[in-house]
């Protein structure tokens, strides 16, 4: 992670532009190449989880740092290596905390008001979205080649 | 956009597979975008498309808070108008007791004659105006004798309400003239009232209503979620309503009037230079609404309200299938239902990915590497540059029709320009091509077909005019 991370280390110096699709492309394949070389084919599940951490952190190289919940990310990739969920994954929403779950769900959600907790969950649907084409172009174009 | 050039490389079947398989409920996010017509894509289309996708994307990422100033300064705009005449009102009212008013005030211009300078401030929203020619005239009845004060008040209020009913602004501001003519003698008094309320509409705004404030506030408050304080009829019903409710408390409301009025002089000279000074600096104005508390603690309250709405309302335009939504709550349930449904697709895809066959090898360059990493800074080009690559032609299986479409796509950018033209293989098969192309080559190969493969969550976006306010 720490190859990766120190690879991808110059800000994004257009922050009013918003994420750059083409910046996420560069950096998570660089990501994935070398998660690939890196780890053993067998454990798939170990690889899985690499990737989809190498996903969450060029996600955040390239919306910058002038975003809370990019920081977040990537505080907690870096400090907290050993565990291994990024995502919550069971979150339940009551009628009471929807701001809550909200807030668990973005990361650094915690620690903000409500009005940037509502900004910051837009960007970050943002760069999710882009996140989730890209990868689900390099599988679909890795699997049409077929056997 | 995406979605449609997407669309034709016939990959719905395949991406509508994936989407049915992926185990969560995100296939309801997802599928309707597939669906979605195809376009005829053509060159130009595209390259400007995205560029309104990055517009728009670079809008939204501004301050909220911009659309509150702009609206604000109009108002803060008129208020230097009624100084020239509250200036003079200032020196004679340094201390009015609060149930008097100087009955003699000889040098102040006509009713009428204030009444038409004002008709020509454009700038008056026509609930401000309104608000001032209705009670002032009513001020004026209070002084005279205190007796018939209320009276008096209810009878001008209720000539006052014929005006109110005028659909237009200068209907209102007609009406109003052929009322002063009657009432000239006794209101030539609420001239000054009028012009050192006119410097403090700004800020002080309601508080004469403070006996109607709160019911009117709760109305217009509510209001406030929709926008539609800007709308002249809406505020043409509030205003309606509000003299009614005065009518019949014209007593509570003269008295709060006469107290806050003796408060409001004090402030009268700070607001109306603070005004034009805090304009500069870039503070978020709020216009006080009629009927509608001005205390500080509310306003920021109202500040902070539309903010959340107009975020709200971004992120209703994010979220897919969420513009028939309304309401906060089921809003937020969208919003943390479609995050839940994102974070569980990356999940999913990256084990899908750890799973595929590595035949594709990246490996980046070092020169091409950095120019990609500093030249991004150029972000119009690498936009794009990306924005090109989703050019749906990669897609096809046909190595011909791959190869034109790569050629035509590239050209702009330098940094892919000449691995692309020199690089580009002839052999057939789309697998073969691949696998034998330069390594900078087929990294972007992957791109072209990572975004060209897939319709966009988010295609409505690039539908959509970016909007006024920014994040």
């Amino acid at each position: 992670m720490d190859s990766k991370s120190s690879a991808c280390s110059s800000p994004n110096p257009n922050p009013t532009l918003g994420p750059s699709k083409l910046m996420l492309a560069f950096r998570f394949l660089r990501a994935l190449s070398l998660v690939r070389r890196t780890t053993p084919a067998s454990s798939r599940t170990c690889r899985g989880r690499r990737i989809e951490r190498a996903a969450y952190a060029s996600m955040a190289y390239t919306a910058g740092a002038s975003r809370a919940w990019s920081r977040a990310v990537l505080r907690r990739l870096h400090h907290r290596a050993r565990r291994r969920a990024v995502a919550p994954r069971r979150l339940s929403t009551t009628a009471g905390n929807r701001a809550e779950a909200l807030r668990r769900l973005v990361p650094g959600g915690g620690g903000m008001d409500y009005c940037t907790l509502l900004e910051e969950t837009a960007d970050y649907i943002k760069c999710l979205s882009m996140q989730v084409e890209l990868m689900q172009g390099i599988v679909d174009s890795a699997s049409s080649y077929g056997p | 956009m995406e979605a449609k050039e997407n669309n034709q490389f016939g990959l719905e079947k395949s991406h509508g597979d994936h989407i049915s398989s992926h185990s969560s409920g995100a296939a309801g996010f997802v599928t309707p975008l597939t669906s979605s017509p195809i376009l005829s894509a053509s060159m130009v289309e595209a390259f400007f498309a995205p560029s309104l996708w990055n517009h728009h994307t670079s809008s939204c990422p501004m301050n909220f808070g911009e659309s509150n100033i702009q609206t604000a300064t109009s108002g803060i705009n008129c208020v230097p108008i009624g100084k020239p005449v509250a200036m003079s009102n200032r020196g004679m009212l340094p201390s009015p007791p609060p149930g008097e008013f100087p009955h003699s005030l000889p040098h102040f211009p006509v009713d009428s004659g204030f009444i038409e300078r004002a008709a020509r401030l454009s700038c008056f929203g026509g609930s401000s105006f309104r608000g001032i020619s209705l009670f002032g005239p009513s001020q004026s009845m209070a002084p005279p004798s205190d007796a018939s004060k209320d009276v008096n008040g209810a009878r001008v209020l209720k000539a006052e309400l014929n005006v109110v009913s005028l659909p237009v602004e200068h209907g209102t501001i007609k009406g109003i003239t052929t009322n002063s003519k009657r009432d000239r003698s006794i209101s030539h008094v609420g001239t000054s009232n009028n012009e050192s309320r006119e410097g403090n509409f700004c800020e002080d705004g309601q508080e004469r209503h403070t006996g109607s404030a709160d019911a009117a506030g709760n109305s217009s408050s509510s209001d406030l979620g929709a926008n539609k304080r800007r709308k002249a009829t809406e505020e043409m019903e509030k205003e309606k309503d509000q003299v009614l409710r005065a009518l019949q408390s014209s007593t509570e409301t003269t008295k709060n009037n006469t107290e806050t009025k003796h408060k409001s002089y004090k402030h009268s000279g700070k607001n109306a230079k603070d005004n034009s000074e805090a304009a500069k600096e870039g503070y978020v104005h709020v216009r006080a609404q009629r009927g509608q508390a001005t205390n500080s603690h509310s306003l920021a309250e109202r500040v902070r309200r539309e903010k959340i709405s107009e975020r709200m309302k971004y992120l209703q335009e994010l979220v897919p299938g969420c513009s028939k939504v309304t309401g906060k709550a089921v809003m937020l349930d969208e919003i943390i239902n479609y995050v839940q449904s994102l974070q569980r697709q990356v999940e999913f895809l990256s084990m899908k990915l750890a799973a595929v066959n590595p035949q594709l090898d990246f490996s980046i360059e070092g020169p091409l590497a950095k120019n990609l990493l500093h030249s991004h800074g150029g972000s119009s080009s690498a936009a794009g540059f990306s924005q090109e690559m989703i050019y749906p032609q990669v897609y096809s299986s046909q190595q011909g029709l791959a190869h034109a479409g790569i050629s035509s796509m590239l050209n702009p950018s330098d940094a892919f320009r000449r691995p692309m033209n020199t690089e580009i293989p002839m052999t057939s098969g789309y697998k073969e091509t691949s696998l034998q192309m330069h390594n900078s080559w087929n990294e972007q190969l992957v791109m072209q077909m990572a975004y060209g493969a897939n319709p966009p969550l988010n295609s409505q976006v690039i539908n959509r005019k970016p909007d006024g306010f920014t994040i």
